[in-house]
C-alpha cells in the first residue's frame, strides 16, 4: 500500500481513536498496540492506554515484500511481553483482539504456515482480517480466521466506515448479550465492506 | 444533505425521519425526526408476531397502565417510552421522543472537553467509574454525592412501577440508564425489551455487570431447558442492587482479586455467574480487591478498605447485605426496588452537608457515633448536631419507634412526610404535600424549628403548643409532636457534640 491509502488509514485509526474516547467502557479497559510490516515488522505504538495514545505517523514501505508470517510472529511475541497474563494470584488483561489489514499475500509462506499454530496457542478474543486491494488472496487469511472482511476501494470514506464498524468490534464488551447461546456476534460489516465467505 | 422520509404510524399519525443513522445499538438503527423532537428506532432483524404483538402492547395498554392514571404525567421524566409503531421497507421502528436536554454534557470533560464529549449522551458508564470520574469528567459534570442518591432513588422507583405492572425491563444497566448528576435526575431508556413471564421471552440476557448470576451460570444450557434462567423481575432486582452500588460507591460490587480460571473469558463467567462474591463479604475473604492491580486513576473509590459500603449507612447496609449475600444465589428472596427506594429515602434524611469546601462527596451519611465525620475527606463535624427520631401512634396514647431518622443542618426542611407515617415520598404526593411544612436554623447559638404550616404542633415536653410562625428550640430529649392527625409523628430530640 502506497500514498493516498496510507494517509487513508491514518485518519481511519485516528478518527477510530478519537470514537472509542467516547465511550466510557472503552476508556476504562482499551489498550492499543500497532505493528506495519513489509520485509520487516514494526512496532510504531507499543500497547498503550486509549487515554493516551496519539496515532503514530505511518511510513511508506521502504521494502517490497509482506511478509505476513514474520509479521505474526512478532504480534505474537509482543503479545507474549505486553499483554498481561493471569496466574492464581492476579487477573490478567482481557483477551486481546487482533485486527489484521493486509492484501492476503505472504512473501515468507513457509513461515506463515509454520507460525499458525502459535497464533492458535496466542489466545487471542477475535482475530479479523481485513483484506484491502483489489488483487485479494484470501486463502492465507481464511487459515488464520473466518471473520474476513473486504474493502474495495482504499479511499477516505471506505476506511472511515472500516474503522467505524472496527470501533463498534471494540466496544462490543458492554453491549447487551443475546438471548441466543453463545458468543456475542460481531456487529455486520458496514455496506462497502464485503465479507468474502 | 439526507433525506426526509414521511411514512404513517400503525395508529394513522404522520411520522418523518431524517435518514441518516445516528445511532446504532445490538438490536436497533436510530434516526431523528427533522425536528429532532423524537426519533424512529428500526429494528436491524425482522421482528416475529410474538415481538409484534408486545410491541403494540408497549406502546398500547401498558403504557396507557402507567401514564394514563392520575399523576401518570409523573413518569414522563422517568422513562423514554415508546409512543408509536411504524413499518418501513419491510422493518418494524419505534418513535420514541428525544431525551431531555439534561441527559446531554454540557461541558463534557476536561481540560475544554479534551474527550469531545459535549453533547453527547450522558450514559451512566461515565459516572459509576471511579477512573472516569477521577481523570477524564469535566467537575461541573460530576455532582455531588447527595445527587447520586436522588438518582438512585427515582430509577428505583421507574423500576418499581415496572413490576408492579407485572414487567420486566430484562437489560437494565448503566447503558439502559441515562443519569443526570448535576440535578439528580435518571430516565429509564430502551424499553422496547420488556418481559412479560409466560408471554414474551427476553431478547437479550442484560449487560455485562449487571446480568444475574443465576443467567450466566445456565448460559451453556439449550434455550429451552428448564433450568435456564433468563432475565424476569428477579434478574432485574440484581441489577438494581449494582446499579445503585455503583453509582454509590464507583467500583462493581462483584468484581474482586479472586482468579477463578486462567482463562479469562471462563473466569469471567465464573465470577459473574456460579462463583460470583461480593468483594465485602464479611466472613468469605476470598474475592477481596487487591490494591496492587488498582490504577492510581481508580482510588480512593476503588478500595473497599478507604470507602466501604457502610458508608451508605445502616438501612442501605441491609439491603447490600441481603442482595449481595444472601439473594445472590437466591433470587426469590432478592430485596425488591420499593424496598431499595425506601431505604435510599431514609438514608437521604440521615445526610449530612461536610464542612470541608473541598470535598468533592459534599455529603456524608451520618455514621450513628458520637463524633461524626465525613468517610471521604475525614473532615470531622464541629458543633451540636441534632437528630430526630420520629415516632407514631398505633394505639391511642403510645408511641412506637418508626426506625426512622431525621439528621438537622441549618436550613433544612421538614416535610409532610416527616410529620405523617400515612404519607410517603413518592409520586403519589399532592402538590401540597411537595411543600416544606417547617424548617431548622442554627440561630444564635440554638439550634430551632420554626413550624410554617402545622396547626397541631405541640412541645410535649412543656406541655404547650407551637402555632405557626413560633419556633422551639431543639434541646436533648425534648418531645415534639408535630400532628394530632391520624399518623401524627412525635419527634424525640437527640443532640451530638462533635
Amino acid at each position: 500500500m502506497r500514498g493516498e491509502p496510507i494517509e487513508a488509514i491514518k485518519v481511519g485509526l485516528e478518527t477510530m481513536v478519537a470514537a472509542l474516547r467516547q465511550d466510557p467502557y472503552a476508556l476504562e479497559t482499551v489498550h492499543l498496540s500497532m505493528i506495519t510490516f513489509n520485509r520487516y515488522p514494526e512496532q510504531i505504538l507499543p500497547l498503550t492506554s486509549l487515554e493516551q495514545v496519539q496515532v503514530p505517523a505511518i511510513a511508506q514501505p521502504a521494502a517490497g515484500g509482506t511478509h505476513l508470517g514474520e509479521a505474526l510472529e512478532y504480534v505474537c511475541k509482543k503479545v507474549g511481553e505486553e499483554v498481561k497474563k493471569g496466574d492464581r494470584e492476579q487477573k490478567g488483561d482481557w483477551m486481546p483482539l487482533l485486527f489484521i489489514l493486509c492484501d492476503g499475500r505472504a512473501s515468507d509462506g513457509q513461515l506463515f504456515t509454520q507460525i499458525l499454530p502459535e497464533v492458535q496457542r496466542s489466545h487471542f478474543g477475535s482475530i479479523i482480517v481485513c483484506l484491502v486491494g483489489n488483487k485479494l488472496q484470501p486463502e492465507n487469511a481464511k487459515l488464520l480466521t473466518d471473520k474476513i472482511v473486504h474493502l474495495d476501494t482504499t479511499d477516505g470514506p471506505t476506511f472511515r466506515k472500516f474503522f467505524a464498524w472496527v470501533t463498534v468490534a471494540v466496544c462490543e464488551g458492554n453491549r447487551s448479550l443475546g438471548s441466543t447461546v453463545g458468543e456475542p456476534p460481531l456487529p455486520p460489516p458496514p455496506p462497502e465492506v464485503n465479507t468474502v465467505i | 444533505m439526507a433525506n426526509t422520509i414521511r411514512i404513517t404510524a400503525t395508529d394513522g399519525t404522520p411520522v418523518a425521519f431524517v435518514d441518516e443513522i445516528i445511532g446504532s445499538g445490538t438490536m436497533k438503527d436510530v434516526y431523528f425526526s427533522p425536528d429532532k423532537s423524537y426519533v424512529v428506532a428500526f429494528f436491524k432483524q425482522k421482528q416475529d408476531g410474538n415481538s409484534k404483538d408486545r410491541l403494540e402492547n408497549i406502546t398500547g395498554s401498558y403504557k396507557d397502565k402507567i401514564f394514563n392514571q392520575p399523576g401518570g404525567e409523573y413518569w414522563q421524566d422517568l422513562y423514554c417510552w415508546p409512543d408509536k409503531i411504524v413499518e418501513y421497507n419491510g422493518k418494524l421502528g419505534l418513535i420514541c421522543p428525544t431525551y431531555q436536554k439534561n441527559f446531554f454534557f454540557a461541558k463534557g470533560s476536561k481540560n475544554d472537553d479534551f474527550l469531545g464529549i459535549k453533547g453527547k449522551e450522558k450514559e451512566g458508564k461515565w459516572f459509576s467509574s471511579a477512573k472516569n470520574q477521577n481523570t477524564f469528567l469535566a467537575p461541573e459534570e460530576r455532582g455531588d454525592w447527595f445527587k447520586y442518591f436522588q438518582i438512585c432513588i427515582r430509577i428505583s422507583r421507574a423500576v418499581r412501577r415496572l413490576h408492579a405492572a407485572g414487567l420486566a425491563h430484562s437489560d437494565l444497566s448503566y447503558k439502559n440508564v441515562l443519569v443526570d448528576p448535576t440535578t439528580g435526575r435518571a430516565s429509564i431508556i430502551d424499553i422496547d425489551g420488556l418481559v412479560v413471564p409466560g408471554k414474551y421471552p427476553p431478547d437479550v440476557l442484560g449487560t455485562p455487570d449487571f446480568i444475574a448470576p443465576e443467567v450466566i451460570a445456565t448460559l451453556h444450557l439449550a434455550a429451552n431447558d428448564p433450568s435456564r434462567k433468563l432475565p424476569c423481575i428477579a434478574t432485574d432486582r440484581h441489577a438494581l442492587s449494582v446499579m445503585v452500588y455503583m453509582y454509590l460507591l464507583y467500583r462493581h460490587p462483584l468484581r474482586g482479586g479472586k482468579v477463578y480460571d486462567l482463562d479469562s473469558r471462563k473466569d469471567e463467567e465464573l465470577s459473574m455467574g456460579s462463583q460470583a462474591l461480593f468483594i465485602e463479604h464479611p466472613t468469605n475473604t476470598i474475592n477481596r480487591v487487591k490494591l496492587k492491580e488498582l490504577q492510581p486513576s481508580q482510588l480512593p473509590q476503588s478500595d473497599p478498605e478507604k470507602i466501604p459500603y457502610t458508608v451508605c449507612g445502616p438501612y442501605l447496609k441491609k439491603l447490600f447485605d441481603r442482595s449481595l449475600i444472601d439473594s445472590l444465589h437466591n433470587p426469590a428472596i432478592r430485596p425488591t426496588a420499593g424496598e431499595w427506594e425506601e431505604a435510599l429515602l431514609k438514608t437521604v434524611d440521615l445526610m449530612q452537608p461536610c464542612s470541608n469546601p473541598s470535598c468533592w462527596h459534599k455529603w456524608f451519611v451520618f455514621d450513628n457515633t458520637t463524633k461524626p465525620r465525613c468517610p471521604f475527606c475525614k473532615t470531622e463535624y464541629k458543633g451540636v448536631l441534632p437528630l430526630i427520631n420520629l415516632y407514631s401512634s398505633r394505639r391511642a396514647g403510645s408511641f412506637t419507634p418508626d426506625d426512622y431518622r431525621l439528621m438537622v443542618y441549618n436550613n433544612q426542611y421538614l416535610y409532610p412526610w416527616h410529620v405523617n407515617r400515612n404519607i410517603s415520598p413518592n409520586e403519589k404526593l399532592t402538590a401540597d404535600q411537595k411543600k416544606p411544612v417547617g424548617y431548622f436554623v442554627f440561630h444564635q447559638n440554638k439550634w430551632l424549628l420554626v413550624n410554617q404550616r402545622l396547626h397541631g404542633m405541640e412541645d410535649n415536653t412543656e406541655k404547650k403548643a407551637i402555632p405557626i410562625g413560633q419556633a422551639v428550640e431543639l434541646t436533648e430529649g425534648r418531645q415534639i409532636l408535630l400532628s394530632k392527625e391520624e399518623g401524627g409523628r412525635l419527634a424525640i430530640i437527640q443532640l451530638v457534640q462533635g
